[in-house]
């Protein structure tokens, strides 16, 4: 134990628990008084007697260092030592200090700032208790109805015999989408609904912030309208009222109890703002063939995921023995929740991680050149102390620390910038990130932040280390200023870490031009529409206030007819589901003729609800036949539109008016075309599916539908006009989602957009570094061969000459670099291709020109160096050896 | 000689404690002088070696140490015994003899 007690205090000592250096000091001194003292007693000269009392002591300096060896450990205080030296040392060149704290800054910043929402999104556990057993568990659809989609929703019915049949589960829970206009207190206000079977929040295992969450009792038929609140809501809409549960509120036009708010921590799925009991009638449980609920379940113990898969299999296949015409080629697939919550963005995010990684190691190949430039300096520094007794081991710990040191400031550095970016970050990715609130700089991104920063310290610092420490003491000391100490190994080595960044900056760039030129087919692709001028946005009839499909079409009609009137508003209509927008209904579609054929198997297109004039409004051009007219009623004969590529499916030269086909879902909903009109991306514009059929809305009576309305007017006149024409008709309808078409578009490739911004920043700042890699290798070799140019100029060679010398110099690692990069850019490329459309990832003129800026930048990088050059006196060049 | 160095690294602190117990509490500069005298000079090493002894006993908690003036008023740092010393010199001295007999006894059995 006393033991034990020394090694602490000795573990304690460089932290300042132990004795000080000047403790120590005053201790020997008092001693070698004290003696000193003896020794004049008795009778010797006060010099003999000091001189007696030094050698007594065996030597002051030998005294100390045995005395801190025993203080602390040797290594530790050596190291500690060299902490101190090397901070010494940075502090006195503060050039370069700072240029290497800015770069490494840069490039462990931009690690950062990505491993925290890396680390946020991926790597942390849901915030569930026991999270890893959650999962969801999706349909797989049939495979040529649906190519290249691997997870489809499901239906009610599917839904009841897999919880009832499945024993893998200890909760299997469900949900859905619903609306909730939230009224009776200041403006009306839409927002997101969830309905959520009874075990939902116990398979998650959530609790409530305050009152109680959902249990089975509140999903049983003639239970009470009660709503559970997010934290958002209860904060921003009730002021985070401490009584409200138990209250009632106004949603959807009707009265819920809220039993409990839910904190936003524990928000799922993310999207809902509040979330109602599942509710379902008799015959919502008995739909079988229409998919658009999610399922989520918790795996009881001891079960894992390939054993749910198995029975789930094995379900699946029972039910489409059993219901063939609704669930022929209807699989299910078991996914671990986290995974599939960010299965969208993890590629994105590792190709992200993929490429800051590059950006750090052209900061530390920048780093390296930068020590070994600083070499020219030292040389004699550490010939004097390899001289006096140091081993080389020791001195490159000592070069060594003084990297990682450096390399620790830069940390820092980067952790600020990383803090600061962090939000420009999220907010960039839009809502394509999943867990967003989540990001943050914790205790993982620190220990990250570290590891990467010493690991730079010493990548970087190792070879200038090797090589500085390589040469002969003697040479160096001979060679005076220690210039020339440098060998054609040396430039090598330079020569090699400069081709590396420019190669490494080079495939980013590569990477950032793909997806430029990506963009720039997505922007020329016609999506069917004309967006300009065209501003959308969406409303939702409450079922209370507009239960019949009658009532729903005169409010429609009412609200377009007085957008109509509106100064400014040259047309206006509505859509449920705007075009590239996601969502929107897929039905199976017959046609009149055929031989009947199970649901299952019938083609699905995208079905759409439109009012009169729609086309018009976007201007998509009727083909054939006409548009839908006010006529167009309930009560009148049911009619479609067609779009021009599903005409081509289904009578492929033939006429489509006039034929007939069949919506699959309403039984014997059998409609009359009477137009065909142009095709319409609709489901994203990288799709060229376009396969549509329109429905003319005064026959559906649908609840939520997105006005479209084309004015040359600004938006911000515009609008606001326009809610005013919809209050006029109802006062208490909330609008949502005010943006113009332009946007809708937009959006739909906003991952694209995203990851071609954030892949340019980062070649960016690659393609900078590297340039700094070129400029400080080059400026040291004209600081070498200021001797060699000056004798070259005073023996006739032009300026041009001199400046010729130095850009081929510079240009020879550029050149190799440009080689490599092509080469790395050719065989990386295929982690592109989710990103990319309309360009492989091979396309020459990106490279081309992707290698041309590189060259550009390059000669750039060159020219300072060679100007110096040039202004070489000769004489003085001569004179200074 | 060699020996002699291996012994004295062995049982310095053991001499140390002793010698704070006989004269109470001394600083380093009177410890090792006491030890060279007790030695009769026979342990002639430099003094120095006596402080990182010193110290590492502090650190074990066997010895405590604050400055004071010395008896012709110099300033010095004072050694003392703690409790856990007083402990560890008696243990040790035990220990000490006991090896020492066994070891004299069979030096004297084997001649």
């Amino acid at each position: 134990m006393r033991r034990a007690r020394g090694w602490l205090a000795r573990l304690a000592a460089p932290f300042g628990g132990g004795r000080s250096d000047r403790d120590i000091d005053a201790e020997l001194r008092s001693h070698i008084d004290l003696h000193t003292a003896d020794n004049i007693r008795a009778g010797m000269t006060p010099d003999a007697a000091r001189r007696e009392a030094w050698i007594a002591l065996g030597g002051m300096e030998r005294t100390k260092d045995e005395y801190r060896d025993q203080r602390g450990f040797p290594v530790i205080d050596a190291l500690i030592r060299d902490v101190r030296h090397a901070i010494r040392l940075l502090v006195k060149s503060p050039g370069f200090s700072l240029t290497a704290i800015a770069i490494l800054g840069l490039g462990i910043g931009a690690n950062a700032a990505i491993f925290s929402v890396v680390n946020a999104v991926v790597l942390r556990p849901l915030p569930f208790p026991d999270s890893a057993r959650l999962v969801r568990i999706w349909h797989t659809p049939p495979h040529d109805q649906f190519p290249g989609i691997t997870t489809f929703s499901v239906s009610p019915a599917n839904f009841l015999d897999w919880r009832a049949q499945s024993t893998s589960f200890e909760h299997l829970a469900i949900y859905g989408f619903r609306e909730a206009n939230l009224s009776g207190r200041g403006e009306p206000e839409s927002l997101q609904g969830a309905r959520v079977s009874g075990d939902f929040f116990p398979a998650l295992r959530a609790a409530a912030l305050m009152g109680r969450l959902f249990d089975a009792q509140d999903d049983a038929e003639g239970a009470r309208a009660r709503v559970v609140l997010g934290e958002r809501i209860w904060k921003s809409r009730f002021g985070a009222d401490p009584s409200i549960v138990g209250r009632s509120i106004q949603l959807n036009g009707e009265a819920y109890d809220v039993v409990g708010v839910l904190p936003d921590r524990l928000k799922f799925p993310s999207w809902a703002d509040v979330w109602f009991p599942l509710g379902w009638r008799p015959s919502d449980r008995a739909v079988r063939g229409n998919h658009n609920y999610i399922v989520i379940g918790r795996l009881r113990d001891g079960v894992d995921g390939r054993r749910a898969q198995a029975e789930m299999t094995a379900i699946s296949q029972r039910l489409e023995r059993q219901y063939p015409a609704d669930n022929k080629g209807w699989g299910a697939i078991v996914l671990p929740l986290q995974q599939d919550l960010v299965a969208d963005v993890r590629w994105g995010l590792f190709v992200l991680l993929g490429a800051v990684a590059c950006v750090l190691l052209i900061a530390c190949a920048n780093l390296a050149n930068l020590l070994l430039a600083r070499a020219l300096g030292r040389a004699r520094e550490i010939a004097i102390r390899a001289a006096i007794g140091a081993g080389r081991a020791r001195i490159i710990q000592q070069l060594l620390v003084e990297s990682t040191v450096l390399a620790m400031a830069g940390g820092a550095v980067g952790l600020l910038a990383a803090y600061w970016s962090i939000d420009v970050i999220v907010k960039s990715f839009g809502e394509n990130l999943p867990r967003a609130a989540e990001v943050a700089l914790d205790g993982r991104v620190l220990a990250f932040t570290c590891l990467v920063a010493v690991l730079t310290g010493i990548i970087a610092g190792v070879a200038p280390a090797w090589r500085m420490t390589r040469g002969d003491a003697g040479d160096a000391l001979k060679q005076g200023m220690g210039r020339g100490g440098t060998h054609a190994g040396e430039r090598r080595v330079r020569h090699v870490l400069v081709t590396a960044e420019v190669a490494l900056a080079l495939m980013l760039l590569v990477a950032a031009g793909l997806l430029i030129r990506t963009l720039w087919q997505l922007r020329a692709v016609d999506p069917g529409v004309d967006p300009r001028n065209v501003t959308t946005m969406a409303l939702m009839l409450p079922e209370a206030r507009y239960a019949t499909p009658e009532t729903r079409v005169r409010a429609f009609e009412a609200i377009v007819g007085r957008i109509r009137a509106v100064p400014g508003v040259e047309a206006a209509s509505a859509i449920d589901s705007l075009p590239l927008q996601e969502g929107g209904s897929m039905q199976p579609v017959a046609i009149d003729g055929e031989p009947a054929r199970p649901l299952s198997e019938q083609p699905e297109l995208a079905v759409r609800d439109i009012m009169a004039g729609y086309p018009g409004a976007v201007r998509i051009r009727v083909l054939d036949g006409r548009d839908f007219s006010e006529a167009d009623r309930l009560d009148r004969p049911p009619v479609v539109l067609v779009s021009a590529s599903a005409a081509k499916r289904f009578w492929p030269n033939q006429r489509a008016v006039g034929k007939r086909l069949t919506l699959g879902l309403i039984s014997n909903d059998v409609r009359e075309v009477v137009g065909v009109v142009g095709d319409v991306r609709v489901h994203g514009l990288t799709e060229a599916n376009a396969q549509t059929v329109y429905v003319p809305h005064a026959q559906t009576g649908s609840r939520h539908m997105s006005l479209v309305v084309r004015s040359s007017l600004p938006a911000t006149s515009i609008v606001p006009s326009i809610v005013a024409a919809i209050r006029a008709v109802d006062p208490e309808q909330p609008v949502v989602d005010i943006q113009s078409l332009d946007e809708v578009i937009g959006d739909s490739i906003a991952q694209q957009r995203f990851a071609m911004r954030m892949l340019s920043g980062f070649a960016a700042l690659a393609l900078l570094l590297a340039g700094i890699g070129i400029y400080g290798v080059l400026s040291y070799t004209v600081r070498q061969r200021v001797q060699e140019i000056g004798i070259r100029m005073a023996l006739g060679a032009a300026p041009r000459d001199v400046v010729r010398m130095v850009v081929v110099e510079g240009l020879k690692p550029t050149a190799a670099g440009l080689a490599v990069g092509v080469a790395g850019a050719i065989a990386f490329g295929r982690v592109l291709d989710t990103l990319v459309f309309g360009v492989t990832p091979r396309d020459a003129a990106t490279f081309a020109s992707v290698s041309a800026v590189v060259l550009v930048v390059g000669v750039v990088s060159c020219l300072v160096p060679a100007y110096r050059a040039t202004r070489v006196d000769p004489l003085q060049a001569l004179r200074a050896e | 000689m060699a020996e002699t160095t291996e012994v004295w690294r062995g049982t310095l602190a053991l001499m140390i404690l002793k010698t704070l117990e006989t004269l109470g509490p001394l600083h380093g500069y009177g410890v090792a002088r006491r030890i060279e005298q007790t030695s009769g000079g026979r342990l002639a090493v430099h003094y120095g070696t006596i402080y990182p002894a010193l110290l590492k006993l502090e650190q074990e908690g066997y010895i405590a140490a604050e400055w004071g003036v010395s008896e012709n008023n110099r300033k010095a740092r004072f050694y003392r015994l703690t409790r856990a010393g007083r402990r560890q010199l008696a243990r040790e001295s035990q220990d000490w003899k006991l090896t020492t007999d066994i070891l004299a006894r069979f030096l004297e059995a084997g001649s």
